[in-house]
């Protein structure tokens, strides 16, 4: 669906089903350079077992308009736009690599917000290597090869795909590749409130985390757990782009911490 | 390296698309020989059949063998997906059924193989689905014939049996202009001779059947997904913009992006139209594709003997290949076929269709029969076989004459090949003779 955020057009994608306000909201939020489709194997599933659902393609990426957000405090405040723009008081937020930081300054900015708090492939800080940073500036197509070259574990390069048919590496290259990926990755790389944020959140959390993950190494995840004293999924045989390489184990740890939480 | 995988073609034409499975490490991948995939649960039904997980349902929509050369071949290409059928020409069907509705209209290069001319002029017809042909690398015939209501610009990547090369960065520009998606029939061009969707295609189509498989042992066709097509910004495709009523409303491009087109592929024209890749097809084109790199190094050397060696035989009147300069397209064959533009060739021999004909009975080596790329050398005669249902008109408009004797060079030893041909153009060269002597 598309909807007005500080008077620029956001698209959000609803799971394939009508947002409906009234029922328990999840919120996804995709890391840097990806977009919605990203979640297309969790958002559905949510959408048709009495949840609403909300993926947005952050600002200036994808299908939503306006300019990309120049911090994760700044993607912070959007959140809490975009929630009051929807008619959300609270929702179950989960958040992919930068995602997660979004969501992070979200539970600061507005901690009644946060129903429960999923972190998926990442930590309380990203620092981000500057050459990387310096590629995406100069061609966001190269940068984000880059990136799926480190961010994906071994099935995905051997071209083993969770969809028949399917290639998430040439789908990668096409969504990062035209998304404002310097913007992200500097947010990331300047971001340090991280730490400070996790001991601000009362929220039950959950962490899904890869074993192969070269973006956000798995131990920098596992404090993050700890500290929150969190649920805890680890999937040892994937990389860091879980929700694309390992979306039906994803799923899975989703849906039990966050009908769990609901039933609570 | 493709757009899809970071490994190297050779590497992805053997390994990619599997990893020795948990249960019995086989490693061959193996023949899932199923009709269908037992559900955990209803609820799990359920989540599959509304697209909210990936798997398996019915080997009619997907199956895990065939699965694997999808995946293998979508690498190959680069594509973002690719979705097998059980034959080329269904392979077209399913892109064409896919993308038009009764009322669209595709633009065709005029040069292309009979079968697929004659779904085009015909078959589509009866749907409402109009064609214009045009030759394809006359920018301003393809520029004009484009309408409001063209749903793609079709070509092959190297004509058949006419051997023009598409200019596919022409087209694609042109195409990309009006908002329309320029689909390729690869088949002469496997993977590794040419970077098709890099060049300009967005969607492209082999029969798998040929060098793929090189075997000549199973009939199959794919679909790849280039992934790299706008649906929504072209406004000509509200079958992948807009709700899919079927699956509740699902929006394929806005669910699935570079993936809509494959999604939309699987979920509706696999279920309707039905026409699968058996499982154990699959397997066999797999055995042929691990090797297609290698093979395709011995076709083009092969060919290019060929080419040098048919050039200077008396009883040939002429021999046509891309890489000849004599080629209409030969800049664009260099260009985008920088280590030769393929196996086939075609060449006329004195004597006319008399001569052709008797050229072809006396051939020992080279068998005669109505397919291509395979590792055996083929020939037939177009004329009389798979462009028999076109008129005069249409013959010479995809550049067939009846002298043409149309040649796919196989893998034998390039000397075995040449004393065949060598014995049969004598044949010619005596049918030629007598005629020469009874008009005189």
């Amino acid at each position: 669906m598309k909807l007005m955020v500080n008077g620029v057009e956001t698209h959000l994608a609803t799971g394939g089903k009508e947002f409906d306000a009234s029922l328990p909201t999840v919120l996804f939020l995709h890391g840097s350079g990806l977009d919605h489709r990203g979640w297309a194997l969790q958002t559905r599933w949510f959408a048709y077992n009495g949840f609403g659902v909300l993926a947005p393609d952050f600002p200036g990426h994808s299908l939503s308009q306006g300019e990309p957000c120049s911090t994760i405090e700044q993607s912070g405040q959007w959140l809490v736009d975009l929630l009051g723009a929807a008619g959300v008081e609270h929702a179950h937020v989960v958040g992919h690599s930068q995602g997660f930081l979004s969501a992070l300054e979200l539970s600061r900015l507005k901690p009644g917000a946060i129903k429960s708090l999923t972190g998926i492939g990442t930590a309380a800080a990203i620092p981000v290597n500057p050459m990387l940073i310096d590629t995406a500036k100069k061609s966001a197509v190269k940068a984000a090869e880059m990136m799926l070259q480190w961010g994906f574990g071994e099935q995905m390069h051997m071209g083993v795909s969770p969809t028949p048919g399917m290639q998430p590496i040439a789908v990668g290259r096409q969504i990062m590749g035209a998304n404002p990926l310097a913007s992200d990755l500097q947010s990331c790389a300047d971001y340090s409130a991280g730490d400070d944020a996790l001991s601000h959140i009362s929220a039950p959390t959950n962490m899904i985390l890869a074993g192969q993950d070269k973006m956000t190494p798995l131990k920098a995840g596992l404090v993050v757990a700890e500290k929150l004293n969190a649920e805890l999924t680890v999937l040892k045989e994937f990389g860091h782009m879980l929700p694309i390489e390992a979306p039906k184990q994803v799923l899975v740890a989703l849906r039990e911490f966050i009908v769990s939480v609901e039933s609570t | 390296m493709s757009r899809s995988s970071f490994y190297h073609p050779d590497t992805i034409a053997l390994h990619s698309g599997y990893m020795p499975e948990s249960d019995h490490g086989s490693r061959a991948v193996p023949i899932y020989q199923t009709t269908s995939y037992v559900f955990d649960s209803v609820a799990e039904a359920s989540s599959l059949f509304n697209v909210e997980q990936g798997g398996h349902i019915y080997s009619r929509i997907s199956n895990p063998t065939v699965a694997v050369l999808e995946q293998r071949i979508a690498a190959l290409e680069g594509g973002s997906g690719a979705i097998c059928t059980a034959s080329g020409m269904s392979a077209l069907f399913t892109t064409f059924i896919t993308l038009c509705s009764a009322g669209d209209h595709i633009v065709s290069s005029g040069q292309i193989y009979g079968s697929t001319a004659t779904l085009l002029r015909h078959t589509l017809k009866r749907f409402g689905i109009e064609t214009s042909f045009v030759s394809i690398n006359d920018a301003a015939a393809l520029d004009q014939a484009i309408q409001e209501n063209t749903k793609m610009v079709f070509c092959e990547s190297i004509g058949n049996p006419g051997l023009e090369v598409a200019d596919l960065p022409q087209i694609s520009d042109i195409a990309k202009k009006h908002g329309v998606p320029v689909v390729i029939d690869a088949t002469f061009a496997p993977p590794g001779l040419c970077k098709t969707i890099e060049s300009g295609a967005n969607v492209v189509v082999h029969s798998v059947t040929k060098w793929m498989g090189g075997h000549g042992a199973a009939v199959g066709g794919v679909i790849v997904d280039g992934g790299n097509f706008d649906w929504q910004a072209s406004g000509r495709f509200p079958e992948l913009t807009e709700p899919y009523e079927p699956f509740h409303g699902i929006k394929f491009w806005e669910e699935f992006g570079p993936n809509a087109l494959a999604m939309k592929i699987r979920a509706e024209s696999m279920r309707d139209l039905g026409a699968c890749m058996s499982p154990n097809n699959a397997f066999l084109l797999l055995q042929g594709i691990e090797t297609l790199n290698m093979r395709m190094k011995q076709h083009i050397a092969n060919a290019q003997s060929m080419v040098e060696w048919l050039q200077v035989q008396d009883s040939v009147t002429w021999v046509n290949h891309p890489d000849l300069e004599s080629n209409p397209s030969n800049t664009v064959a260099k260009s985008l076929f920088p280590n030769g533009a393929g196996s086939m060739l075609c060449f006329g021999v004195v004597g006319g269709r008399a001569g052709g004909a008797a050229f072809i009975n006396a051939l020992q080596l080279a068998s005669n029969l109505a397919n291509v790329g395979d590792s055996r050398t083929l020939v037939l005669h177009p004329g009389s076989t798979t462009h028999s249902r076109l008129s005069p008109e249409a013959m010479l408009a995809a550049g067939i004459s009846e002298d043409l004797i149309r040649v796919s060079v196989g893998i034998e030893n390039i000397k075995d090949i040449q004393s065949d041909f060598s014995k049969a153009l004598r044949a010619a060269q005596k049918v030629a003779d007598k005629l020469a002597e009874a008009s005189s």
